[in-house]
């Protein structure tokens, strides 16, 4: 019997508590970005605490976020005020889903961005919010094994894997380090840098011969690649802990070996290849589904998120840069100090190829993404030859171009419907 | 007899047998606490302790990643969310569970065995398939993003152990023990509360840890289905991936403690159920 009313006791007040959570009336923002718990605190402590309605801030893993949002619109019912993603997650949106942002009188400095935000139709179904790139980073110890005669800020690939090569012989461990992790951004490599830099082209140029040198040279450097790399996704871990001496990665990925130690580490510009310098940005962007509760909430916000003094506190709590005019104060973190000035080199160098992100694909981002993926796993990973892997490979692209009709983006030479696989 | 223990020397089988033992329950132990061990250091470590290789044996008592997340918005409010959607799915999924363990094996009806089998097939779909209907559909019927909704997922997930587990240590206790409790003047409910329920008490503390430490685990269902009564791990899990290691660990050590406290708390009923209790 005793067990019996303790039982009846948790139960009823279990029930009471349930009955006591209350709902609020915040703006809810969701958010694939600033997910780190410090970078998700300062949003919240730093950037959002400066609107004049709450904000409660949610950043959340890819999957939960987008199931979310199905199904909010499915059931035609939402929280969600307003969402903070990746264009990549906007494109892969139906655009009519997003709430049609054109008479706000806000948008990037950069046309590029703001016709990208578009989504292939003639009005911004998101605003740009914040930007980044990826760049180089080397520990201090690397640079007295850098080749004779090389520029840091000017490296080729021949000489970065000069300068890998150095390093694992005076130490006697390969100490170049690439986010080929589960996690890793290895595909943006592929698509935003080597393929640019030695083929002058990403979707066109897949199966050229030029791309058969790239791969090689990638193996040359693969070869000079810490083994562990299979297994980093953020290299400023493996900077910290100095198992990586060199890097490759996203600015926001490198961000806290510079903020932790920042006498110790340099940040430089991608290296070159024969067809230039090619780097890729990177674009988040805010948007509103149709199904928000509030919608002048959700717009305040947004409007909000642009405004200079936003953007500036956006950048130091997230690392993301801010896509407006704006003067960047003198007291920023190193790591936004290392990290502006290696992509401000990086594009303003005289052999600068910069890319742009794969629009037009919609759902078939990801497919798109898998494709370099694959490539990278079959040639290197797996030691398959090159030209076979990339005919079979070429196959998948050329579906999937077919499939969505996207026309090419640069560095790839403009088309008339469907960009080809040559 | 204890003159030939004495001469057998360092050859003696049963001292060879006693050192496997030794040496296995030792590995056993510093499996589970080994990696617990490290996770307790690295959360009292600061940020350049935790990078540094070798790793230190002792704690430095740098309480710096523990008091960010002291400061970290919402974290209490999600603790206390996981602690009742864990407390009702234990409760609802022992009292549907356990009726139907009883059944299972005091009566025969037909379908029996293809009904044991149904059972699991709650787990036989992932949830990430599951997630978006059952949103939709918690949507329209406004159990969206309430405590209870997510226990009912999660009891739904925690139900097939709860029965499995009940069904045998029912099937373990003779029937001749309730029918004697009859002869005496009981009926079916007080023989079952009277008799049977005091000796399955053990089993039902080891599907409450099951359906304590799905709930508690759970990630995907609570990100999609609460937004203002989150839970701590989805709240917190989904984070802690892309932190710096230091936060990593000094999170992973926050997610463990409670779930830590409620096994330490009714581990005595959970030893019962292996005969060594009130030793």
């Amino acid at each position: 019997m005793r067990i019996k009313a303790k039982m009846a006791g948790v139960a009823s007040g279990a029930a009471l508590l349930v009955a006591a959570s209350v709902a609020q009336a915040d703006v809810l923002f969701w958010s694939t970005q600033a997910k780190p718990v410090e970078e998700a605190q300062s949003m919240r402590e730093n950037v959002l605490a400066g609107h004049g309605d709450a904000v409660d801030y949610q950043p959340n893993d890819g999957g939960p976020w987008l199931t979310r949002l199905n199904a909010e619109l499915q059931a035609g019912d939402g929280t969600i005020g307003v969402l903070g993603a990746l264009h990549g997650d906007f494109s892969a949106m139906n655009p009519d889903d997003l709430v049609d942002l054109s008479d706000m009188g806000v948008g990037s400095a950069s046309e590029t961005f703001n016709n990208l935000a578009m989504l292939g139709t003639d009005s911004a179904q998101y605003i740009p919010w914040m930007q980044a790139s990826y760049i180089m980073a080397a520990n201090k110890k690397a640079l007295e094994h850098l080749p004779e005669g090389a520029d840091i800020d000017a490296l080729t690939y021949d000489q970065l894997i000069e300068w890998s090569a150095n390093v694992m012989e005076a130490t006697g461990e390969a100490k170049f380090g690439f986010p080929a992790g589960p996690k890793g951004l290895k595909h943006r490599f592929f698509q935003g840098y080597l393929y640019p830099s030695y083929t002058d082209g990403v979707v066109r140029t897949f199966a050229s011969d030029a791309a058969v040198t790239a791969w090689e040279t990638f193996l040359e450097l693969w070869a000079v690649t810490n083994p562990g790399s299979t297994n980093f996704s953020f290299l400023q871990e493996q900077l910290l802990s100095e198992e990586v001496w060199i890097a490759f990665d996203h600015t926001s990925r490198l961000a806290n070996a510079f903020n932790e130690r920042p006498d110790d580490f340099v940040a430089f510009p991608a290296p070159a290849g024969p067809t230039g310098r090619g780097f890729m940005p990177v674009i988040a962007g805010v948007g509103i589904p149709r199904t928000a509760p509030d919608m002048e909430a959700s717009k305040a916000l947004v409007a909000y998120m642009l405004s200079p003094e936003t953007q500036i506190a956006t950048l130091r709590a997230t690392n993301f840069f801010p896509v407006v005019d704006v003067a960047l104060p003198d007291d920023l973190p190193p790591a936004v100090q290392a990290a502006g000035g290696a992509v401000a080199k990086m594009s303003a160098s005289p052999d600068a190829n910069p890319g742009l992100l794969p629009a037009g694909l919609g759902a078939k981002g990801g497919d798109f993404n898998r494709v370099f993926v694959d490539t990278f796993e079959r040639i290197v990973l797996a030691g398959q030859p090159i030209r076979a892997v990339l005919d079979d490979q070429k196959v998948a692209l050329a579906e999937i171009m077919n499939e969505t009709g996207a026309p090419c983006w640069a560095p790839d030479a403009p088309s008339d419907g469907a960009c080809p696989v040559e | 007899m204890s003159e030939a223990t004495v001469d057998a020397g360092p050859d003696d089988p049963r001292k060879a047998g006693k050192f496997v033992y030794i040496a296995a329950v030792v590995l056993l132990c510093a499996w589970v606490l080994v990696p617990l061990y490290f996770l307790l250091i690295n959360t009292l470590s600061s940020p350049e302790a935790v990078n540094a290789f070798p790793k230190r044996f002792v704690p430095e008592f740098d309480l710096g990643s523990l008091t960010f997340f002291a400061g970290f918005e919402g974290m209490l409010v999600a603790l206390k969310n996981s602690i009742l959607v864990a407390a009702i799915t234990m409760v609802m999924s022992i009292t549907i569970g356990a009726p139907a363990g009883y059944a299972l094996s005091r009566f025969d009806f037909k379908g029996k065995g293809l009904f044991r089998l149904l059972i699991l097939l709650t787990r036989a779909f992932p949830l990430p398939l599951l997630a978006l209907p059952l949103a939709v559909m918690f949507i329209r019927t406004g159990l969206d993003d309430t405590v209870f909704g997510l226990a009912l997922v999660h009891t739904t997930l925690a139900i097939p152990f709860a029965v499995l587990i009940t069904f045998s240590l029912f099937s373990g206790i003779p029937i001749e023990l309730e029918e004697a409790a009859w002869t005496l003047g009981c009926t079916r409910l007080t023989a079952f509360t009277k008799v049977v329920f005091p000796l399955i008490l053990p089993g039902i503390t080891a599907s409450a840890i099951f359906a304590f430490v799905i709930s508690w685990n759970e990630v995907f269902a609570a990100a999609v289905l609460t937004i203002e009564n989150r839970t701590l791990t989805a709240f917190l899990l989904q984070n802690l991936d892309t932190s710096p290691l230091h936060l990593k660990f000094a999170g992973g050590f926050i997610l463990v403690v409670p779930a830590l406290i409620f096994i330490f708390a009714v581990r005595k009923y959970l030893f019962a159920m292996w005969g060594i209790a009130n030793r």
